[in-house]
């Protein structure tokens, strides 16, 4: 019994073969059926996102079946030989483990941390099990992967930093307000990144957000894609009074917040607290009106200052998360270990009942002239004198496995108790 | 008996300290939150002390120095635990609670006697004076405390290193929510406490203003929240020079209620 772990990354693999890969295997339950009709294959599952195409499999330990799996895959992906040597990787046993609770971890992700991935592999675990591709095997493993991830993410600091501008933009405004609920926002300008972090806020419980352009169609389309408001450019400057942050990205070659402005919109707020995020290079913002008492000023190189900051602290978290996961992967090693000797142990126990019945069957002639209660002890008698004498050999059996030593045992076993 | 009540509280404050620090370093949420739960019973244990030996010898407890803080402590423990249900600002705690056990271990110094109060210190004057003052003085510690906080939060924030202790602290604007609050409900009990002391010199003393040193510097004390408040109000000054002289006020503070003790000679000897 061998868990296997094939497929191509992003890393391993250019999103040209990626895609091929995927559309091809476009119907996952189809996949999933022909996959688990490979001969040898007991159980399969089948993981298929925009950075990953992978392939999971417990299969009886034949070498044929690991030819037939990557087969399927370049067969599909129509990839060439060489393209199969470069971009492919086929993982075994521990290694598999290993990579799948990496994986789902998020440490193999393009973004180390982000969510997305354990959502995308409970899908195609509850896939698998729709169509009952996964057996006892696979189901502890995704199970435990599953809680592997959370014990990652909860116990490592690995997710909790914003690696993006646009989130950093959120996090620092929760860091200067609090809770984001009852404030505004206006967005000046409609630059790509302006609109995300937007957005973002939004998600994060925003009240209002108004929009000024230059040219005002641009702003109503934009208000009403995010349910917001439109105001006239000229109404900009008497708007800055009204709101709590500002985001701005358009553009104009010059400044478009003076520190002037600033000052008589903060006049307006009686002081009150104020975040600008100048997205747009030539900066918008008077660098100056980030001197002022309550304001907080960040430019795009300031919040990308702070997301590399926070991939380093990430890739720090990270070392804490392999630790983690080797501590997992050993464990679930160990009881997997033992699960080869479980077989054995069953037709050892199985092959000793069937002597014992055989056994009473033919004392029958003389078992028949006692009484129940006689008949009954004697089976007892027999039953235990066999446990007992099996007692040491299954115990010793397992302990090996444990230790990874199994293999000869289990051969000497089934040599000597004819148990083929 | 009642005692004994002080003992566990100061323990489970002691407990409770060393939690939040190590929430801080561990970053872990449960650990916090564990702490709070214990800050929490220390409080209700420090209460049932303070209830029963006001019950128990019917005087307000801060007949001396000691019980003084005990009150103090008490009364800013309970400002904390307010505002950590409306503002979730459990990272405060990180900094009240060493603050709460010092005073206590300070005061648990005096607190064995039954003190009997001098003669100069019966009265509901007397009372009020000392209750309001100590009360306001609790919540000027805090307000010191969050300041504080902001200023360090806010140069973080200013100078973009957002990382690291910056997570911890609450966000800018709870810390200043709360620095105001402080401020407004501590500067009328200082003011009434002020004047109560006042009426209660005239009774005693004969005159309401002896040009005491102590007087004179809660004078100057009052003198700086009063211009905090006035600027809070109408100018609408707001984060760092309000943190900045809450700071300076509680200084003054500070100094008017037990420095003067110390390097002056003075009538308000008790």
């Amino acid at each position: 019994m061998s868990i296997v772990l094939l497929g191509i990354n992003h890393r391993s693999a250019p999103v040209t073969i990626r895609e091929r890969l995927s559309i091809s295997c476009g119907d996952e339950g189809k996949t999933l059926e022909e996959l688990r009709s490979i001969p040898h294959v007991r159980e399969v599952m089948f993981l298929a996102t925009c950075n990953r195409i992978e392939v999971l499999a417990n299969m009886k330990p034949a070498g044929t079946a690991i030819e037939e799996l990557k087969t399927f895959i370049t067969s599909r992906g129509n990839l060439s030989p060489e393209e199969m040597t470069k971009c492919l990787y086929v993982y075994r046993d521990e290694d598999a483990i290993r990579h799948l609770f990496r994986v789902a971890s998020s440490l193999d992700s393009m973004i180390m941390g982000e969510p997305q991935i354990l959502g995308q592999l409970k899908d195609a675990y509850r896939l698998c099990v729709m169509h009952k591709t996964s057996g006892v095997i696979l189901n502890k493993l995704l199970h435990r992967a599953f809680s592997v991830a959370k014990r990652v993410r909860t116990e490592t600091a690995i997710a909790n930093n914003a690696v993006s501008v646009s989130f950093a933009a959120v996090k620092l405004a929760k860091k200067i307000f609090g809770a984001l609920d009852r404030k505004k926002v206006l967005l000046v300008g409609a630059g790509e990144m302006a609109q995300l972090a937007a957005r973002h806020l939004a998600d994060n419980g925003i009240d209002r957000i108004l929009f000024a352009n230059r040219t005002y169609e641009n702003a109503v389309k934009l208000a009403h894609d995010f349910h917001g408001l439109p105001i006239e450019f000229d109404q900009m400057e008497s708007a800055l009074g009204d709101v709590d942050i500002v985001i701005s990205s358009t553009a104009s070659p010059e400044y478009v917040i003076s520190r002037g402005m600033m000052e008589a919109a903060l006049c307006r707020r009686k002081n009150r607290l104020m975040f600008l995020i100048d997205l747009a290079v030539p900066r918008d913002i008077d660098p100056g009106a980030g001197d002022i008492d309550t304001v907080y000023l960040y430019n795009i190189d300031d919040l990308q200052g702070v997301v590399d900051d926070n991939i380093q602290s990430r890739l720090n978290e990270a070392r804490k998360a392999e630790a983690i996961i080797d501590e997992e992967v050993a464990d679930f090693s160990g009881w997997f270990a033992t699960l080869e000797v479980v077989p054995t142990i069953v037709d050892l126990k199985n092959k000793a009942g069937d002597i014992i019945r055989e056994e009473i069957v033919r004392s029958h002639s003389w078992m028949k002239n006692l009484d129940g209660e006689e008949k009954e002890n004697i089976e007892i008698l027999v039953n235990a004198v066999v446990n007992k004498i099996l007692h040491d050999p299954v115990v010793r059996l397992k302990e090996e496995s444990r230790n990874g030593g199994a293999d000869s045992y289990v051969a000497v076993v089934k040599k000597l108790f004819k148990l083929e | 008996m009642e005692i004994m009540f002080f003992r566990i509280a100061l323990i489970a404050y002691f407990v409770s300290t060393a939690g939040f620090i190590i929430s801080l370093f561990v970053g872990r949420v449960k650990v916090a939150k564990i702490s709070m739960w214990i800050f929490s019973l220390a409080f209700v244990l420090h209460t049932t002390y303070i209830v029963m030996r006001w019950i128990g010898t019917a005087f307000i407890p801060s007949a001396n120095i000691y019980s003084s803080l005990s009150f103090v402590a008490w009364v800013v423990s309970g400002a904390y635990l307010a505002f950590q249900t409306k503002t979730k600002t459990r990272v405060l705690g990180a900094f009240v609670s060493p603050t709460v056990l010092v005073m206590l271990i300070t005061a648990s110094a005096g607190l064995m006697g039954g003190a009997s109060l001098p003669p100069a210190l019966h009265g509901p004057w007397v009372s009020i004076h000392v209750v309001f003052l100590l009360t306001g003085g609790a919540l000027f510690v805090l307000a010191c405390l969050t300041g504080a906080m902001y200023l360090l939060q806010d140069n973080l924030i200013k100078k973009k290193k957002v990382g690291g202790i910056s997570g911890l602290l609450p966000s800018l604007q709870d810390l200043d929510r709360i620095n105001h609050i402080c401020i407004i409900w501590g500067f009328p009990l200082l003011t009434f406490g002020i004047i109560a002391g006042s009426v209660w010199a005239r009774i005693v003393w004969g005159t309401s203003w002896h040009w005491d040193p102590k007087q004179i510097c809660t004078a100057v004390s009052w003198v700086i929240y009063a211009v905090l408040i006035h600027q809070r109000l109408i100018i609408g000054w707001k984060g760092r020079k309000a943190a900045f002289l809450s700071i300076i006020g509680f200084a003054g503070f500070l100094f008017a209620s037990l420095g003067v003790n110390i390097f002056f000679v003075t009538i308000h000897n008790f």
